[in-house]
């Protein structure tokens, strides 16, 4: 009786086992779930290898801060002069002798800026246009519940003006305060690139009336393009690196100051 | 199949279908396309109007004044980053001319004295001690700014 029962415990044991292996092996040969699987990373990448990815370079060495980007933007996505809001506008940072640092930005750099702090505090003096950063992970698209808040094939985050319900979630999630909301529209808005201008083969409004060409837009993907050869000649930052948003506007000449 | 479990079933059916239709309704035209966003909100982007026409549209009717630009400092200045376009590019310019009136207050803009601005190629002068009665069009030719006019 005893044997019996071992004997019977061995065979289901190998029954089991072998189908166990066999099922593993099976559905590793055929991969029967494959279809319903998100594409990997790799296979969009591929994909997408025909389209532009759209950045832009900020040489810092070059802007004057005279804030015709800033004005620019306004005239071309038709912002609102005010209440002061901005998709792109121009910071003027100021270190002075004692070290403290004082930023300033009024009207967002349109009329040009001016220098508040008496020549013989300061310590140097630098323009930091802003605009977005059109994050390759960006928080703004994380955080909107509806699917308004995008990042375009082209890798431009865009606005679904249509389908945005108003919420200010992505404002908030925005590390570099680069949304608001539109008072006229209701809706939020960013810096789209100029999106109808890029894909008609333009340049974005502020690239275009930048008198020093501070501003490089370009194809990230085209080897042969002004911002390729920008980021080749240049030591590029991001800014805030360490939130690991992987920004696709790259500063030249960045201190350490900037937030 | 006992009636109950039959019954129960039936409803558990009925309950997923009415969430399918619902969502089906519910999503937009084209949600989903490329991604978890409404693929055709990118049309929607591309269907702005712009403004700004670039330089080889003024060109059209101010080829002199472009020649002359390129001949001096303000050659690498587009005619729009002074002359802001005051109508939508698809609408003729002559309807709202785009004229600057060349005053201290507009050249300052770029070429005020700001720390910031030091060793960037930028010609830079304190306002307030250069011909400060006059305007800076009096003089300078805003597109040839070293044609200096007699006075």
């Amino acid at each position: 009786m005893g044997t019996e029962r071992k004997v019977n415990n061995r065979r289901k044991f190998f029954q089991t086992s072998a189908a166990l292996v066999g099922g593993t092996l099976l559905y590793a040969l055929i991969k029967p779930f494959e279809a319903l699987a998100q594409p990997k990373e790799e296979e969009i990448k591929t994909d997408q290898a025909n389209l532009a990815l759209w950045g832009m370079g900020v040489d810092l060495e070059k802007c004057i801060g005279c804030g015709k980007c800033a004005e620019a933007c306004k005239i071309e996505n038709k912002v609102p002069k005010e209440p002061f809001y901005f998709r792109t506008w121009v910071e003027q940072y100021t270190v002075k002798n004692d070290g403290t640092v004082k930023i300033e930005s009024p009207n967002g750099g349109i009329g040009g800026l001016k220098q508040s702090v008496p020549d013989e505090e300061i310590f140097k003096s630098f323009m930091v246009p802003k605009l977005c950063n059109h994050c390759t992970k960006a928080p703004c698209v994380q955080a909107c519940p509806v699917g308004a808040t995008y990042i375009s094939p082209d890798g431009v985050v865009l606005v679904d003006e249509t389908y945005c319900i108003g919420c200010s979630y992505c404002i908030q999630a925005c590390p570099y305060g680069a949304r608001f909301m539109n008072p006229i529209t209701k809706v939020a808005d960013k810096c789209t690139f100029c999106y109808h201008r890029i894909s008609e083969g333009l340049q974005p409004a502020c690239v275009e009336v930048c008198p020093t060409d501070a501003r490089i837009f370009g194809d990230l993907r085209d080897k042969e393009s002004d911002l390729v050869k920008f980021l080749q000649v240049n030591p590029t930052q991001v800014l805030k690196p360490h939130l690991n948003t992987h920004s696709r506007v790259f500063y030249n000449a960045l201190s350490s100051e900037v937030k | 199949m006992p009636k109950l479990i039959f019954r129960l079933f039936l409803t558990f059916i009925v309950f997923v279908g009415i969430f399918i239709l619902i969502q089906k309704l519910l999503t937009p035209e084209s949600f989903g396309e490329y991604g978890h966003y409404r693929a055709n909100s990118l049309d929607d982007n591309k269907m702005r109007t712009s403004f700004y026409k670039g330089d080889a549209k003024c060109t059209e009717c101010h080829q002199d004044v472009y020649d002359l630009r390129e001949t001096d400092v303000h050659s690498g200045v587009r005619c729009e980053s002074c002359h802001s376009p005051k109508i939508d590019a698809t609408t003729d310019c002559k309807v709202m001319p785009p004229i600057v009136k060349g005053t201290n207050k507009f050249c300052a803009e770029c070429h005020a004295t700001n720390p910031a601005r030091l060793k960037k190629g930028v010609p830079q002068l304190d306002f307030k001690e250069h011909y400060v009665k006059q305007n800076c069009i009096e003089c300078h030719n805003p597109h040839a700014p070293w044609e200096l006019k007699e006075k």
